[in-house]
């Protein structure tokens, strides 16, 4: 395949596609538009369904209607339009529901501004939506990684029957950069569904498809039995990404956009003589939270950096504990720290704990 | 020579890097020369975010006024068709993406009756690699903008990544696109880190603006 340049947005749009998906249904919010924007030109090339629904409410449901007959089905939006989402979004993970959902996160809370941010972290890995669940969250830094974590997604969906999240934000969603994508995925291979998928019960028992029962105790084992499951995820799907952390003194955690600037900040200290590497969770769920516990045996300070409040803050202490401690540096808003910034902050951190 | 200048394209074709640039070399023949950012639905990378660094150049930014630059409202200054009119000044116009981008020219047209306008292709973006791409948009972004257009600009990159096989290769399918449209091609753009590529067309070296400190 040859190189292309695209933006963040056509770049999940176009991997969704050769992932198997031929539905989409969506609402325009910035700064994502482009993703739809682009499903509504391509789908119909491909035999595919492009739907402009009129509500991130209607959005959801239709994806939980698609995603009853098992095929591979999307959505996009931004921070407001996910909250919009949630009800649905819990439903689909009670009712074991595999599609991908993507967040391209944008200054909040409430109507905030069309600017990057993270501040959507909590909401997509500690629940957002009502009742015990989680979603699998997969938080890109790149174009190219954006295209591979979209297939990714989808093959986690039908793999855990569950919804799957991109955890994107305005920059990488917006940025255009050189990309390869992958073939097209012969829709004849993808996963079976048969077993509980929702294809006419012509002689067959009919399949049922619920988020819901009465009965307190057959809930309750519902619920159990997405316990397992998110254990067995918990298990099996931690990825995470170590830059320069072998001899590293101090390291840096950071997801998606800001890990990207961290690396910079890594290698601006590199030249200083500063022993700085980068700890990138690439799944916020499940978190690696064992990998990250593993490196305060030889790390002296921890530097989170984030743009949000301190977010995923939490999940770093969680790791770490009191065994070493634990900086954090953060831009809000809309606004994104610029490397040289974050190094600085992290040469006053150093210089007050010499 | 014309008045203005207007470069429209699809998203991400280069418009506003190839815009910037032509100011910037417009101005080095000319005392007065305006760009206005009349993008009215890309949210970030915009001529707007570059507005100190033109100006020291000597080039009059026009963009949406205060804190509404940072959104992606249909604002377009009223100063835009001022400039567009004001015969001292050479006036580029950086238009935004795809359909309801350039709906915008269609506005300003009672002011571009001496206007130049391009149509920016990078033949390594979605919906403009093949003739057949590129004709389909030539002829959708004409129609909506109520306007003909004069030139096409062959602008194939990969960004940093760019290589001069890769501006030939996309010169070639924009060349043969202009035979079929019969469009000449106004120049062929060469990013100022290639230095040894022989274009069919005229080169335009440009430095590149739209750029990430990471």
């Amino acid at each position: 395949m040859e190189k292309v340049m695209v933006k963040g947005t056509e770049a999940i749009g176009e991997a969704a596609i050769r992932a198997g998906c031929r539905h989409f249904f969506g609402y325009p919010i910035t700064p994502q538009s482009e993703l739809p924007e682009y499903m509504s030109k391509r789908l119909p090339e491909v035999g595919g369904v492009f739907l402009q629904t009129e509500s991130e409410v209607a959005t959801v449901n239709m994806l939980y209607g698609a995603a009853c007959t098992g095929t591979r089905v999307m959505t996009s939006t931004s921070s407001p339009g996910f909250s919009l989402m949630m009800e649905g979004v819990s439903y689909m993970a009670c009712a074991q529901l595999p599609a991908v959902f993507v967040n391209v996160v944008r200054g909040g809370p409430g109507l905030g501004d069309i600017q990057p941010a993270q501040g959507d972290y909590w909401q997509a890995t500690k629940g957002g939506g009502h009742g015990d669940y989680k979603l699998i969250v997969l938080a890109p830094s790149t174009v190219q990684e954006a295209v591979d974590l979209t297939v990714l997604a989808f093959d986690l969906a039908d793999k855990y029957r569950t919804p799957t999240l991109i955890l994107a934000d305005g920059l990488l969603g917006q940025m255009m950069e050189p990309v390869t994508f992958p073939e097209f995925r012969d829709l004849s291979t993808l996963p079976d569904h048969s077993s509980w998928a929702m294809t006419g019960a012509k002689d067959r028992e009919p399949h049922i498809i619920t988020s819901f029962d009465i009965d307190p105790y057959i809930l309750e084992k519902m619920n159990l039995e997405l316990v397992e499951k998110y254990k067995e995820i918990e298990k099996n799907e931690v990825r995470w990404e170590e830059f320069m952390t072998e001899d590293a003194e101090i390291v840096i955690t950071a997801f998606g956009t800001v890990a990207r600037i961290a690396k910079s900040v890594v290698e601006m200290a590199r030249k200083d003589g500063i022993k700085v590497g980068l700890f990138r969770p690439i799944t916020v769920w499940p978190y690696p939270y064992e990998p990250l516990k593993k490196l305060t045996e030889k790390v002296d300070l921890f530097f989170d950096v984030e743009m949000n409040m301190g977010q995923m803050l939490e999940d770093v202490k969680l790791a770490i504990g009191d065994k070493k401690p634990v900086a954090f540096y953060s831009r809000m808003g809309g606004v994104v720290p610029t490397p040289t910034e974050i190094y600085e902050a992290l040469k006053k951190e150093i210089g007050r704990r010499v | 020579m014309s008045k203005n200048y207007v470069f429209i394209g699809l998203f991400g074709s280069g418009k506003t890097e190839v815009a910037i640039n032509y100011s910037i070399f417009l101005r080095k023949q000319h005392d007065k020369v305006a760009i206005a950012d009349v993008d009215i639905i890309s949210p970030y990378f915009r001529t707007r975010d570059v507005v100190d660094l033109l100006e020291k150049k000597g080039i009059k930014v026009i963009t949406p006024p205060g804190a509404l630059k940072y959104a992606d409202l249909p604002i377009v200054s009223g100063a835009v068709a001022g400039f567009l009119q004001n015969k001292e000044y050479k006036t580029v116009l950086d238009v935004g993406g795809e359909e309801n981008g350039v709906v915008v020219v269609g506005y300003l047209k009672p002011y571009l009756e001496d206007a130049e306008i391009s149509l920016v292709v990078n033949t390594r973006r979605p919906f403009t690699s093949t003739v057949d791409g590129i004709i389909k948009t030539y002829e959708q972004l004409s129609k909506i903008a109520k306007i003909k257009i004069d030139y096409l600009v062959s602008n194939t990159n990969l960004s940093l990544e760019t290589t001069k096989e890769i501006i030939l290769e996309g010169e070639e399918i924009v060349s043969k696109a202009s035979e079929i449209l019969e469009v000449p091609v106004k120049f062929t753009v060469v990013p100022d880190f290639i230095s040894d590529v022989e274009t069919k067309y005229p080169k335009f070296k440009i430095e590149r603006f739209m750029k990430m400190e990471f």
